[in-house]
């Protein structure tokens, strides 16, 4: 029985350029069950997932490329995965998806899969979406001629409402391996006779007149204006800051006390000693220390998703060109950095929407940098401890809240200098891909792909970088927990090591109590806070202000304070951001450079501010 | 004069590209539609020097100054 499932399987390949709908369409052929996979040596993701109404049949969903003549190299590989499916035998069809509003591009990639097809003998469907959209303009789109005229099926759908779905799956069955008699007729090796051949075809099939364009230009008119356009993209972005500062905040107190109280129910079955502090802390320590990360991921991705789909992003992208161009990044970059405000890690994710992979990978140096919240109460400490909370004048000003504002502007600049300069150190990042960007349509978007999405983009933190978090908190505890069993952490394993590494910070004036701290602080930067707590004896880690006494009373020079500020501001001292670049970036390379150079970078910047600070003190 | 100097609401045909542009841009560029002989227009010029809107048939684009002024227009 399994073996002749087995046997009967077939798979679907999808294709299409960006924002052809190719994506919404697979999701309305596969719904939930998807998984997404690697090709073998290619590190491009394929999502791949069963037909809802067929079960025999396995769709594969390949990146949205413009042509398959590769102008970059991931452009190549992602080409390249297309046309190792082709040569699996189990590959049955060929879907593209052209988008009909847009039928002259749609068909000059079209020619281009065709062409392949031909070559690999594999048959082709032409799915022509966004007949909906016609129809609501009274236009009109001969499918019978373009198929008559092409020799492939074409489907008219709307992968929006899934009208045309079944007409495709009847064409799915039916098709064949196109004949080579229109070959030469039909396919011109020559792109600029490629070129005309679409424009006729177009011309000839395609619906008469502007589709969209008119509104879209008027909203564009609006979006993109010198003052409007302004106060709109600032009013969005506070928007987005909120969701995932404000808006995910009571999911992540949830996740936390829900946490606590599953806790608080197992605690009492496990034998007190090492079993239950084990449990109490590592256990659910661990789990705790990437699971409150869920909803901010979720809601980002979510709101990140809904301006992709609704068109809004490319506008932003556009509007943040121009400055961000300075410092080697893109205008699509400004969503991820702003995301790295609140936490890197929704940032790291929200850098996919980034198409160049040169220009993510430079957004990628950019996010740790950003003055991110967990930074906050590391920050407050030390201002609280060394900076009077006097306002100068006449009370407008602050000196705690301009020192606050001084060390968030100082990453923000860290991190525009660092890839400033990286990006002109390396001829390769500067030649890029052109900075032509598509104008989608403004469209209102699809909410269940996006929940879908937002909801898998979760799943991939826990069930991948989650495994990562969690290995170093147990690490973590050990030391922390051995071999005293927990009685003092100075006496620990960590402590041995907070002493071993003192001779490291004593030329910018800290202990070895600042060292282990320090070191637990690579669970999450506010960790610091507690473990500091804990080496200066207060019981309690939240009684901030006697922690802060304590700092001051101890004779801890101004100058190592402004250092300790510095080093957090640029250290990656964070396992979370480490785990979901590797998982990003499919290789430790990026993270482990970063971790190091970002160290070496935050010490010799925080020496440089103790003697300067000292000197002049 | 190139597509960059094209004002808010004007049209041209693109007549070549200059020829300092790479060939894997000209490929990119004439898939995309801006082929000599096509007529283009610029729909939005915002302010600024931000990229300007610039339509192909029925799609539209943004191109920044580096890559407007590689393609010429008559």
């Amino acid at each position: 029985m399994f073996q002749a499932q087995l046997s009967n399987l077939t798979k679907v390949a999808l294709i299409g350029s960006p924002n052809s709908g190719k994506s919404l369409l697979f999701n309305r052929l596969t719904g939930l069950n998807q998984k997404v996979a690697n090709f073998p040596g290619i590190t491009v993701d394929i999502a791949s997932g069963r037909s809802l109404e067929q079960k025999h049949i396995e769709y594969l969903d390949f990146p949205g490329v413009y042509s398959l003549r590769a102008i970059s190299g991931e452009e190549q590989i992602a080409i390249q995965a297309f046309i190792s499916a082709l040569e699996d035998d189990l590959l049955d069809t060929v879907i593209c998806v052209v988008d009909t509003t847009r039928l002259e591009k749609g068909l000059i990639f079209a020619l281009q899969v065709l062409e392949t097809c031909l070559q690999y003998n594999k048959p082709l469907v032409i799915a022509a979406n966004m007949v909906d959209v016609l129809d609501q303009n009274g236009m009109k789109f001969d499918a019978e001629g373009l198929a008559q005229a092409l020799d492939v099926a074409v489907v008219p759908l709307s992968a929006k409402s899934g009208a045309g779905l079944q007409q495709l799956g009847e064409a799915l069955s039916a098709a064949s391996a196109p004949s080579k008699k229109f070959e030469s007729d039909i396919i011109a090796s020559d792109e600029s006779i490629n070129h005309l051949h679409a424009q006729q075809l177009a011309e000839q099939f395609g619906p008469k007149g502007d589709v969209l364009i008119d509104t879209q230009t008027r909203l564009d008119s609006f979006f993109l204006h010198s003052w409007f356009g302004g106060l709109s993209f600032f009013f969005i972005m506070y928007l987005l800051f909120q969701s995932i500062f404000t808006w995910a905040a009571p999911a992540m107190d949830a996740v936390e006390s829900s946490i606590q109280w599953l806790a608080s129910a197992v605690l009492p079955l496990v034998p007190v000693g090492v079993a239950s502090d084990f449990t109490s802390d590592a256990l659910f320590g661990g789990i705790g220390a990437f699971l409150v990360f869920v909803p901010q991921i979720f809601v980002l991705t979510l709101v990140v998703g809904i301006l992709e789909d609704s068109g809004y992003l490319a506008r932003a992208a556009v509007i943040c060109h121009k400055p961000l161009r300075v410092f080697g990044l893109t205008g699509k970059s400004f969503i991820p950095m702003l995301s790295g405000v609140a936490c890197a890690i929704p940032g790291v994710y929200a850098a996919r929407t980034v198409d160049s992979p040169r220009k993510r990978w430079l957004t990628y140096l950019a996010i740790p940098l950003m003055p991110c919240s967990a930074r906050l109460p590391v920050y407050s400490l030390i201002i609280a401890a060394f900076i009077p909370a006097q306002k100068a004048m006449g009370g407008l000003i602050g000196w705690q809240g301009l020192a606050m504002f001084s060390i968030y502007l100082f990453g923000i600049l860290c991190a525009l200098l660092v890839t400033a300069v990286v990006s002109r150190s390396n001829a390769e990042l500067r030649s890029d891909l052109p900075f032509v960007l598509e104008m989608p349509p403004y469209r209102l978007p699809s909410w269940r792909p996006l929940f879908r999405n937002a909801w898998n983009r979760s799943k991939h933190f826990v069930t991948k970088a989650g495994k990562v978090i969690f290995f170093v908190t147990v690490v973590i505890w050990v030391l922390g927990y051995f071999p005293n069993q927990g009685a003092s952490l100075g006496e620990s394993w960590l402590g041995s090591m907070g002493q071993w590494i003192e001779p490291i910070f004593e030329p910018i004036g800290l202990d070895w109590r600042y060292g282990v701290a320090i070191l637990t602080s690579f669970l999450a930067r506010e960790v610091f806070v507690g473990t500091l707590g804990t080496m200066f004896g207060i019981e309690g880690s939240e009684d901030f202000a006697s922690l802060a006494q304590q700092i001051q009373d101890s004779g801890l020079p101004l100058g190592s304070g402004a250092a300790l500020l510095v080093f957090f501001a640029i250290a990656l001292q964070c396992v979370s951001t480490l785990a979901v670049l590797q998982r990003e970036t499919k290789s430790w390379r990026l993270p482990i450079q970063l971790f190091i150079s970002y160290s070496i970078f935050a010490y010799i910047a925080a020496l440089s501010v103790f003697h300067v600070v000292e000197a002049l003190t | 004069m190139t597509l960059w100097d094209l004002t808010q609401g004007a049209s041209a045909k693109v007549s070549r590209f200059k020829s300092s542009t790479q060939g894997s841009y000209r490929t990119r560029l004439s898939e995309l539609g801006f082929h000599p002989g096509e007529q283009i227009a610029c729909v939005l010029s915002p302010s600024m020097g931000a990229p300007k809107l610039y339509r192909v048939n029925n799609t539209v684009y943004s191109l920044d100054d580096s890559i407007a002024s590689l393609i010429e227009v008559a």
